[in-house]
């Protein structure tokens, strides 16, 4: 008897609440926008925080399909509202098969990073390929390029328990945001410059042969990063990803940071460059999307929790919240990408 | 903002439903309450349990839970270990889970398919889900747990071969299958992630330890010898991993190329039967990972993607991850605990602290050639016999079937878009029986001579009594004309089961032919199961049904010999 009453306690509090909730959503109506996402920015966009902001303040909801920034330019994009990749040259490609977009922002920066575990960077330490300044740790990219081409083994540079050459995993260039401005890094230092059209004939052949011999490379970052904290030294020795990637992981997962933090080092490439995650709208709906996003509170949550910088020339205030050891409080040694044009012969030759 | 309060209505129409006792649809779309499987049954071993293979469109392997809220999942079948956690989730969460088990590659084939039936995949690797999820709709893919693909061989045979306590490369491995001192069974590399991950290693070794494979590379002609004479050291092959091991339990072989956790599960049946257990073997140049991803199909239904992410949420919990352990699986981030570090046993050979140092997979179009050159080419030819029935029982729609399959696999076009073509020296055989043997025919290759054959399939009409046993014996018969070392033999029965003619008969033929062929049977018709799972039981085989999806039948028979 008891128990039914109970039941019937549930039901009644429950049938309450349902037309509450009935009566709220009514009112608010959110304006379901739907794009293509680089798998990196999923954590934010998934963030009920943002969510919520987005909805209180602006009435929206964001639905997303993941894809990466090089792939969604030249995906069907119809019943789309934006696109949300991972630096300004998709955006460049973008304007020169469609013209200008409905609208276009800059919501978030971070620049590229290298991300390997202590036995690897303690062995490029004593190589000298990678130097520490003021806690942070710094990867030589010539030094480091120069390692690769020459096929240096792992077990050459004190580290027999791994198979193989030295190589930086990266996601597909010809696909993915990540793997794309690593390209572009590589590129600079073959040449030792900012790569352009004029130098592109002595640096593809060795840029191609660099990113051939990675053989299958993932077209995620996100599922690239994945497996490279999931599966250990000896599956990916070193990748290349965005430094939010491991902030946010720290910010959202605490617990297991706390496991694996001694053994996950991160490198920033000297010199290295921003990935701009620019917002294209595509209709007037998604534009809508662009003064969301750049909501104070978001772009705040974008940082503590997920890692992005959001001015690109700010010096975020408390980088030691995200107990993240080697956290370079200010980006300081930075290269231009090489220009759209450049970069599309880049990818056509790695196809 | 909606799909957080979808369970909630869950919820209040569960509610309202206990108080007026009516039932509902499930909202969720799935279907409700059709057990075909008890799963206490389903974590034990043997063919049975595969028997009906069901497909994209089929009845799911196994029912766990009996809820309304229902998730399908389409699964490598080494996950099937796994069932006994996923049902602690269904009785706490008051969920079914429906599991399909096909092979990482076909699962991989299914992500091209217009409609994906299912709400969420968990092949053997992410490299198959990614490959194959070109309209990007997987959504939320978590790796659940690592193992290694590695070799498990019987203990004595290891140590005299000197594999025992040091580094093993490819190239060992290689030079005692060469020389014929060790014989193994792997899955097949177009089905399954362990089958291809072991062959890529081969090709590597094979080539010298390249940094990666090139499509240059694989025209080199001593590679292609090597290969071939490599693969004709393949003992049985099969289409899943767990479904090899099953196999290997039931026969006597040597050794089998499998996940790290499935030669763990393979020992502590062998030590519990008092058997000799495998040692197991890392080759330090041809290892790879399967990272077990699970993740969601996004078919746009917020209550099913609400479900899905507590399943996730569940499986990498502490405690599901430390029974994921007990079944042999590394959890990620952080491998074996301490606690669980007597699951992996190192008498077995096992190296829990090791460090996994993998091979690169090749690009895909290279590793895509890799596996139509393995299809066509480099595996040992099979000596297919089918034997096909033309009883009365047949007449009309089981006929029909039967013509409408074997269309599928003898007219080459139509074979080759499911992986199913003939090799250049494969051996087909066809037998038309009913009470007895109406004709025999046999074709080489995979050109007119076997395509010819349709013409007989589809002129002989239907009739009379049903003897298969006399059709397989005959087969038998057959198959002693030829070199059964050189090829992967089976007999493959097209019928509808209903049989008169006696077991005893076959029983006498396969005696005297001395080899252990697989009978596998693929059902039509009217079918009737028991019959054929007798035969399939006797030969460490399985039984499919036809009905269901063809193609799947044929392509794991393929696999399988």
């Amino acid at each position: 008897m008891k128990t039914k009453l109970i039941g019937l306690a549930i039901l009644l509090a429950v049938i309450a609440a349902a037309a509450v909730y009935a009566g709220v959503s009514q009112s608010r109506a959110a304006t379901e926008l739907n794009g293509y996402v680089g798998g990196e920015k999923t954590g934010l966009l998934d963030d009920e925080e943002v969510q919520k902001i987005l909805q209180n303040r602006y009435h929206l909801s964001i639905d997303y399909a993941k894809a990466g920034s090089i792939e969604m330019i030249t995906a069907d994009f119809q019943g789309r509202d934006f696109l949300f990749p991972s630096n300004q040259t998709a955006l460049e490609l973008y304007e020169q098969q469609y013209g200008e977009p409905v609208r276009s922002e800059i919501i978030l920066n971070t620049p590229i990073v290298l991300y390997t575990r202590s036995a690897v960077a303690q062995a490029l330490l004593d190589e000298g390929i990678v130097s520490e300044q003021d806690g942070v740790y710094y990867a030589d990219m010539a030094l480091l390029t120069e390692c690769i081409e020459t096929g240096r083994a792992w077990a050459d540079i004190g580290l027999p328990q791994l198979y193989g050459n030295v190589a930086v995993s990266t996601t597909d260039p010809t696909k993915s945001n990540s793997g794309n401005m690593f390209a572009g890094l590589l590129a600079n230092t073959l040449c030792e410059g900012v790569a352009d059209e004029a130098s592109l004939p002595e640096i593809l052949p060795r840029l191609t042969d660099i990113f051939q011999k990675l053989g299958y490379m993932e077209s995620s970052s996100a599922d690239l990063f994945d497996q490279f904290l999931k599966t250990g030294i000896g599956a990916k020795p070193i990748i290349a990803g965005y430094e939010s990637q491991l902030l946010e992981f720290a910010a959202q997962n605490p617990d297991t940071w706390e496991q694996v933090k001694d053994d996950i080092v991160l490198l920033y490439p000297s010199p290295t460059v921003w990935s701009s995650h620019v917002y294209i709208a595509l209709d007037e709906t998604g534009s809508a999307g662009i003064d969301a996003l750049l909501d104070e509170e978001i772009q705040r949550l974008a940082w503590e929790r997920h890692g992005f910088r959001t001015g690109l020339y700010d010096t975020p205030s408390d980088p030691e919240q995200f107990g993240v050891p080697g956290l370079a409080a200010e980006i300081t040694r930075v290269s231009p990408m090489p220009d759209a044009d450049t970069m599309a012969a880049i990818i056509q030759a790695l196809s | 903002m909606y799909r957080k309060f979808l369970p909630f209505f869950f919820f209040v129409s569960s509610v309202l439903m206990l108080f007026t006792g009516c039932s509902a649809r499930n909202p969720a779309g799935g279907t409700a309450g059709s057990i075909t499987d008890s799963p206490g049954a389903s974590s034990e071993g043997g063919a049975g349990i595969f028997a009906e293979s069901s497909a994209d469109s089929g009845e799911p392997d196994t029912v766990l839970g009996d809820s309304r809220q229902v998730l399908r999942i389409v699964s490598g079948s080494e996950n099937q270990e796994l069932e006994p956690v996923l049902e602690t989730f269904c009785r706490q969460e008051d969920v079914q889970i429906e599991m399909t088990y096909l092979g990482s590659l076909d699962i991989m084939r299914l992500l091209g398919e217009d409609e994906i039936s299912y709400d969420a995949v968990w092949p053997a690797s992410s490299l198959w889900m990614n490959v194959g999820d070109t309209r990007h709709r997987i959504k939320h893919a978590q790796s659940i747990s690592v193992t290694p693909v590695v070799f498990g061989i019987r203990q004595s045979l290891a140590e005299s071969l000197g594999f025992v306590d040091r580094e093993v490369s490819v190239n060992d491995l290689l030079s005692a299958i060469r020389n014929g001192s060790l014989r193994f069974c792997m899955t097949s590399a177009t089905q399954s992630n362990s089958g291809a991950s072991a062959y890529i290693g081969f090709l590597y070794a094979l080539l010298g330890n390249p940094e990666v494979i090139t499509l240059e590379d694989l025209q080199d002609e001593t590679l292609q010898t090597e290969i071939r004479e490599l693969l004709s050291g393949v003992d049985r092959s099969s289409g899943s991993s767990d479904w090899l091991k099953d196999m290997f339990l039931e026969g006597d072989y040597d050794a089998m190329v499998n996940y790290e956790c499935l030669i763990i599960q393979a020992n502590e049946e062998l030590e519990a039967r008092g058997d000799e257990t495998l040692y197991t073997v890392y080759p330090y140049d041809g290892l790879s990972l399967a990272d077990s991803p699970l993740g969601y199909v996004d078919n746009g239904d917020d209550g099913q993607e609400e479900l899905f992410l507590s399943l996730q949420e569940y499986l990498l919990s502490d405690e599901a991850q430390n029974a994921i352990q007990r079944t042999g699986r590394r959890s990620v981030y952080t491998g074996v605990s301490e606690e669980n570090l007597d699951v992996f046993r190192t008498d077995w050979g096992l190296q829990p602290d090791r460090v996994l140092s993998v091979i690169r997979m090749p690009d895909t179009d290279v590793l895509f050639e890799c596996l139509n050159l393995y299809q066509t080419d480099f595996k040992k030819p099979s000596l297919n016999v089918y034997c096909l029935d033309y009883s009365g029982s047949m007449y009309g729609e089981g006929n029909e079937q039967l013509v409408a399959a074997m269309e599928q696999l003898l007219i080459q076009e139509n074979a080759r878009q499911n992986f199913l073509q003939a090799s250049d020296n494969e051996v087909n055989i066809l037998i038309l029986f009913n009470g007895g043997v109406i004709s025999s025919y046999s074709a080489v290759g995979s050109g007119s001579e076997l395509e010819a054959l349709y013409h007989v399939v589809e002129s002989q009409e239907a009739g009379g009594g049903t003897d298969m046993y006399a059709a397989a014996s005959y087969g038998l018969e057959m198959l002693q004309e030829y070199d059964l070392s050189q090829y992967t033999p089976a007999i493959i029965l097209l019928t509808d089961g209903m049989s008169g003619g006696s077991f005893e008969e076959f029983e006498a033929a396969y005696q005297e032919l001395g080899s252990e062929v697989p009978v596998f049977s693929i059902m039509f018709g009217d079918a009737d199961e028991s019959q054929l799972q007798e035969l399939a039981e006797y030969t460490n085989a399985r039984v499919f049904d036809g009905r269901e999806n063809l193609t799947e039948a044929f392509r794991s028979v393929k696999g399988y010999n």
